[in-house]
């Protein structure tokens, strides 16, 4: 990893973390997806492909990591994003594909404990611009109403991120020149952790989806489609499309029966 | 306050302004004392501007909206537009602003409710899986599924959630409410739901891997190819996993998902304790592979 890279993946942990000066919707649930922070992180560092090895199990584990704020959220960028850069930055040339997820999950597992620290100063000190906004509103100053949420929040946000985002990249740079070599038992328990996790993913998404018991028949029928018919993901999500335009009509038809 | 041959309209620059504050920065300052007070405040500043002209009134305008605020931002933008069509009936005389307040507050629980159920647990999760799948299958371009995303997402959340805004500026908080208790809201949901439950089983099958790694073996002669000759070996008798997949296939990732989803809302276990159990757990799994006779990493 060169300086320039650091410091792009670091803006970058920044920018795909909860409130970042792009937003939400752009940050959080696009730029912090791990799909896409895979994706940007092969970009920065040149090798697309590799990253994408990494990306999409990192996606399937932390796929129900989704509400900012809520029970289910850590700074998902920190994990991401280190997790793809580690895995690139300490790859050998005759690395498996198991051994690179598993070096990308450890990564994960660092970026998602600084992420979850950086995550709980940056609530605590964000506390303290209520005072500037509500001095701001006694004055009835509306052009200045954009500098405690704006301004004091991004100061705020962009220290938390990204100086620690640049001190833990540098330390896997230092880690990746020295050559450290993880040992296989080492390897193969963290890849079996990595493909375990992706159960986390799916158990929190179904606590979101499962209302009724039948629900658990709809579940199994998406699992057998796989295991019994080999069908893929997509083939999956096409039938379900069209599983739900004929559920829409028929709970249609009973309202007006 | 406005005379009466006089009615306020808001310009139709300061509504986007409005949005555009919320949609990008609602996130930058929450926090546990107002949550999105702040951020809900500077939307509010360019309306509480062009409506009123004393700075008492400004004032007091700013200070009903930096209080309390909380919603699932996308979806909730609906709260911001349902504020501003408050305000601008305020200013024109009609209402209170006790009433504004009011409204936010009782906003707050059904707007999350829906915004995280539809679109943050479903719909988010669902475009991720369809990209995901692109991704894998494409072993030559694994980037047209990220990329897709980028684009899809962002484009198609800013474009609704502004509708949703201007829905709420036009139909009011009882508009609003008329349209989430007619049962077609309702029926979205639960036909997304199901597309969602599809894909989550078949993701569940794909993408969760677990092994007991459990294998005996007995010693015996095999005959190996390259030398020609019977060297001591090893076949298997007893593989647990083997067995199982053919009980029913991957029976042991299902469970494990299912264990997951028990111990998260029956047992109220929070994400990161369950993943510290799902690491015991690999460790366990791992070392039973390597314990000499049983495992199924030993020869």
């Amino acid at each position: 990893m060169t300086m320039a890279q650091v410091i792009l993946i670091a803006l970058f942990i920044y920018l795909g973390a909860i409130g970042s000066i792009v937003g939400n919707t752009i940050g959080w649930y696009c730029l912090g997806r791990p799909l896409v922070a895979s994706f940007v992180v092969g970009i920065i560092m040149g090798d697309v492909q590799t990253a994408m090895i990494v990306g999409i199990p990192l996606q399937i584990a932390y796929l129900a990591n989704v509400t900012p704020g809520g029970a289910v959220a850590w700074d998902l960028s920190y994990a991401t994003y280190l997790g793809t850069a580690m895995a690139l930055a300490m790859r050998t040339p005759d690395i498996s594909n198991e051994a690179l997820i598993g070096l990308a999950f450890t990564g994960a597992g660092i970026g998602g404990v600084i992420g979850g620290t950086m995550w709980n100063v940056h609530y605590a000190l964000n506390v303290l611009l209520n005072r500037w906004a509500e001095r701001i509103a006694l004055n009835g100053d509306a052009k200045k109403m954009w500098m405690p949420n704006l301004l004091g929040g991004q100061l705020i946000g962009f220290a938390c991120r990204f100086i620690p985002a640049v001190i833990v990249l540098l330390a896997i740079r230092a880690g990746a020149s020295q050559g450290i070599n993880i040992p296989s038992w080492f390897i193969t328990g963290i890849s079996t952790f990595g493909s375990m996790m992706a159960a986390l993913g799916m158990g929190i998404i179904l606590s979101f989806l499962i209302r009724k018991k039948y629900d658990w028949a709809i579940f199994l029928i998406g699992f057998v489609l796989v295991t019994y018919f080999s069908l893929g993901t997509m083939a999956v999500a096409v039938i379900g499309v069209l599983a739900a335009i004929i559920f829409y009509q028929i709970i249609d038809r009973k309202e007006v029966a | 306050m406005a005379k009466a041959h006089e009615k306020k309209t808001l310009n139709g620059k300061t509504l986007r302004k409005s949005f555009n504050n919320w949609f990008f920065w609602n996130g930058c300052s929450q926090q546990a004392e107002s949550m999105l007070g702040m951020a809900f405040g500077q939307s509010m500043a360019p309306v509480i501007d062009e409506l009123y002209e004393k700075k008492e009134d400004k004032a007091a305008g700013l200070r009903r909206h930096i209080t309390l605020f909380n919603t699932e931002s996308q979806v909730g933008s609906v709260c911001n537009g349902i504020a501003i069509g408050m305000e601008e009936q305020l200013a024109n005389g009609v209402g209170t602003p006790e009433a504004i307040q009011e409204a936010k507050v009782a906003l707050i629980g059904p707007t999350s409710a829906i915004g995280d159920s539809l679109w943050v647990a479903t719909i988010i999760p669902l475009l991720l899986t369809i990209c995901l799948s692109i991704s894998s299958s494409l072993a030559e371009t694994p980037w047209v599924g990220p990329l897709i995303y980028i684009i899809v997402y962002p484009l198609g959340t800013y474009l609704l959630s502004w509708k949703i805004f201007q829905l709420g500026y036009r139909a009011g908080l009882e508009g609003v409410q008329r349209f989430m208790v007619s049962g077609q809201l309702d029926k979205i949901i639960r036909a997304v739901t199901i597309l969602g439950l599809l894909v989550v089983g078949a993701l569940t099958a794909s993408f969760v891997t677990a092994n007991l790694n459990i294998d005996i073996k007995t010693a015996t002669q095999v005959f190996d190819e390259a030398t020609q000759a019977y060297i001591p070996g090893s076949i298997s008798v007893f593989n647990l996993d083997k067995l199982l997949n053919t009980v029913f296939p991957k029976i042991v990732p299902l469970a494990l998902t299912i264990f997951v989803y028990w111990l998260y809302t029956r047992k109220n276990w929070k994400p990161i304790v369950i993943m510290l159990l799902i690491l015991v757990l690999a460790a366990v799994f791992t070392a039973v592979g390597y314990i000499p006779g049983i495992g199924a990493f030993v020869g």
